[in-house]
């Protein structure tokens, strides 16, 4: 729910029920003084019928007023209770039914007890509730009318520092350099959460661009003493005759020291991919660096009997070449690496999109596998592959798409 | 052949000057700028091998100083970085290759040759060794005037072996050298063994001598006769 939804409603509801409650007392009062009017208005005329009747020792006239009726009745021996009765008002004039008032009392006149009925129409004592009534209604409906339309301004212009702030959080990302602008407010609090927002995404940004430097340093550094170890090897390896035992060991060193070389190389390519280091774009012809990596990677295909097929269009794109061959190349080594025995594999080149599609031995979760040194099963990869495809693709707005199921693999780049 | 080598870090430096020693080539080494600027100022050599990152300098500056005094000697640039940049500054001010490290020692020394063989040979660019010419611009190999056919793979293959003759040369600088480094072959060495076996058959089928043999399974070697 909105703040000012939220807002509106608890306003709406505190201001209503205020309202109806000083409405309610409002009338109750208006009524109670109105009745204690007529009241004394019946006293009134009580009190003249009994001055009369002391004066004259007879009942007077019974006469007719359009606000007020009089009568008399003959009572036996029984007294009647004095008191105010809320009653029904004939008026004769207009043969209405209206609301009234009556005074019931007795008076004895000359041994004979009489009772005394007043009655008093109310008409207009409802008459002027009603109007105090719809003119507390009234104020209201325009209360809530302008408070409604004072919050929805005031609050549009106060929270639009906060809004502008939120805007920039939301679209805040380590990976563009863009950094979240500071919004400036009159108000305190969006002062504060301003300072906080820009402080916190400047330290983010900050870290983020420290650990990258990081780790592209840390992967140069280690070139150095991974090209010291080669060169030691392939220098043992010229000195003397080795015994089959030592020259497994050798192997094994050289593959990992290979192994190595290849995974320091991708993360020290990310790095530089992520810190936007890598330039240097050209025209590349996707036709080339495709034929260029099925030419390299024929033994494989050869070996495992994989049926080839390929339908390359001409595509020129303006990219890094190094980075075109790596996306091909990794592409491609996965389709055959990941491939059984005879299988196949397809290879399309369009102006849209390259596809390449092969049948495949496991079945894998292409959210999970673009994640760094994320493998899926019985994979030899170092399980960086993947990413760099991501990363070159996101680098140059391609989109890498995955579409598969336990037999079949589709990946494409759309261009 | 006179090779320089300008290199700060001791291992390598040593490694380098251990493969490139032999009877028929001079290996000098330098370990900081200044000496390695009073090396070439001093003398002449067929090839420069050069690391860009030097105590007290830049190596770009040593190919700067080369072609400001109108020296012709071969540069080949080693260096752990390999932004663009770099490649493309060292290529421009006239260096003849850019090796990234880590390499193998017979990927540099196939290289170095390349580049003494390009500056040796004006005009006809051949290389001959015992019975084997190859004409490196037709890219054409013929065995005692037969002409014998080879795939991209197994040209480039022979190239390396006669550049680093004498040596063994690792299954893994083969893997490299054929593949690239962006190509796993995932340890799968049988593709060297294949195509090694056909290098061996087509020459010895032509007449030459097989001079190619596996050295302790570890890699293979070009002997010399």
């Amino acid at each position: 729910m909105k703040l000012l939804t939220k807002y509106n409603r608890i306003n709406v509801a505190v201001t209503v029920i205020i309202m109806l409650v000083t409405g309610i007392i409002y009338y109750y009062t208006i009524s109670h003084i109105l009745t204690n009017q007529i009241d004394k208005d019946l006293v009134l005329e009580e009190n003249e019928v009994f001055s009369y009747v002391s004066k004259n020792h007879h009942l007077p006239d019974v006469y007719e007023s359009n606000h007020q009726q009089i009568a008399f009745m003959k009572l036996g021996s029984g007294k009647v209770k004095r008191r105010f009765v809320d009653t029904v008002y004939h008026d004769l004039d207009e043969k209405d039914m209206e609301a009234g008032r009556a005074l019931i009392s007795s008076v004895n006149v000359s041994g004979q007890n009489y009772s005394i009925l007043v009655t008093q129409s109310k008409v207009e004592t409802e008459d002027l509730i009603q109007v105090v009534f719809l003119i507390t209604i009234g104020v209201i409906v325009i209360l809530l009318v302008v408070l409604l339309l004072l919050n929805r301004i005031i609050l549009k212009s106060i929270w639009k520092p906060f809004y502008k702030v939120l805007s920039q959080l939301k679209g805040f990302s380590l990976a563009d350099n863009a950094s979240v602008n500071s919004t400036p407010s009159t108000i305190d609090e969006f002062t504060e959460l301003d300072h906080a927002v820009t402080s916190m995404a400047d330290r983010v940004k900050s870290d983020y661009q420290n650990l990258k430097v990081f780790t592209e340093n840390a992967s140069h550094e280690l070139m150095t003493p991974i090209s010291v170890i080669n060169s030691k090897l392939d220098t043992l390896v010229q000195t003397d005759d080795f015994t089959d035992k030592q020259s497994k060991l050798l192997n094994d060193i050289y593959g990992t020291v290979t192994r190595l070389t290849r995974l320091n190389k991708s993360m020290l390519l990310l790095a530089k991919i992520e810190n936007g280091l890598i330039q240097d774009i050209q025209q590349v012809n996707m036709r080339e660096v495709l034929e260029d990596s099925i030419y390299q990677h024929e033994e494989m295909i050869l070996q495992l009997g994989i049926t080839l097929k390929t339908k390359l269009g001409n595509k020129l794109l303006n990219a890094n070449r190094a980075l075109m061959e790596i996306l091909v190349n990794n592409l491609i080594s996965n389709a055959i690496r990941h491939n059984y025995q005879a299988g196949s594999l397809s290879i399309l080149l369009d102006a849209e999109k390259l596809s390449i599609i092969n049948t495949g031995k496991h079945a894998f979760n292409f959210e999970q596998v673009l994640k760094r040194f994320q493998k899926s099963d019985g994979s030899e990869g170092i399980g960086l592959g993947l990413t760099l495809c991501k990363q070159i693709c996101d680098k140059y707005g391609f989109k890498l798409q995955y579409q598969g199921d336990k037999d079949s693999h589709v990946f494409s780049v759309l261009f | 052949m006179k090779i320089l080598v300008i290199e700060d870090e001791t291992g390598l430096r040593d490694s380098i000057e251990a493969y490139f020693t032999g009877s028929d080539s001079i290996c000098e080494v330098a370990a900081d700028f200044s000496s390695a600027l009073a090396k070439v100022s001093l003398y002449r050599y067929d090839c420069v091998i050069l690391d860009l990152t030097l105590p007290q300098g830049n190596g770009l500056d040593i190919v700067r100083h080369l072609k400001e005094n109108g020296r012709d000697d071969g540069v080949l640039i080693i260096s752990a970085k390999n932004s663009l940049d770099d490649r493309l500054t060292g290529l421009d001010l006239g260096a003849d290759d850019y090796l990234t490290k880590p390499f193998h020692l017979s990927e540099l020394r196939s290289r170095v040759m390349a580049i003494v063989r390009r500056r040796a040979f004006n005009g006809s660019n051949n290389l001959k060794f015992n019975e084997i010419d190859i004409d490196l611009d037709a890219k054409a190999v013929k065995v005692n005037g037969t002409a014998v056919k080879f795939t991209r793979k197994e040209y480039s293959l022979l190239l390396y072996f006669i550049a680093n003759k004498g040596k063994v040369v690792s299954k893994s600088a083969i893997a490299e050298h054929l593949w690239g480094d962006s190509i796993d072959i995932a340890d799968n060495f049988d593709f060297i063994y294949s195509h090694i076996k056909n290098i061996r058959k087509k020459l010895v089928e032509a007449g030459a001598k097989d001079y190619i043999q596996a050295a302790y399974g570890m890699g293979y070697k070009f002997i010399v006769a």
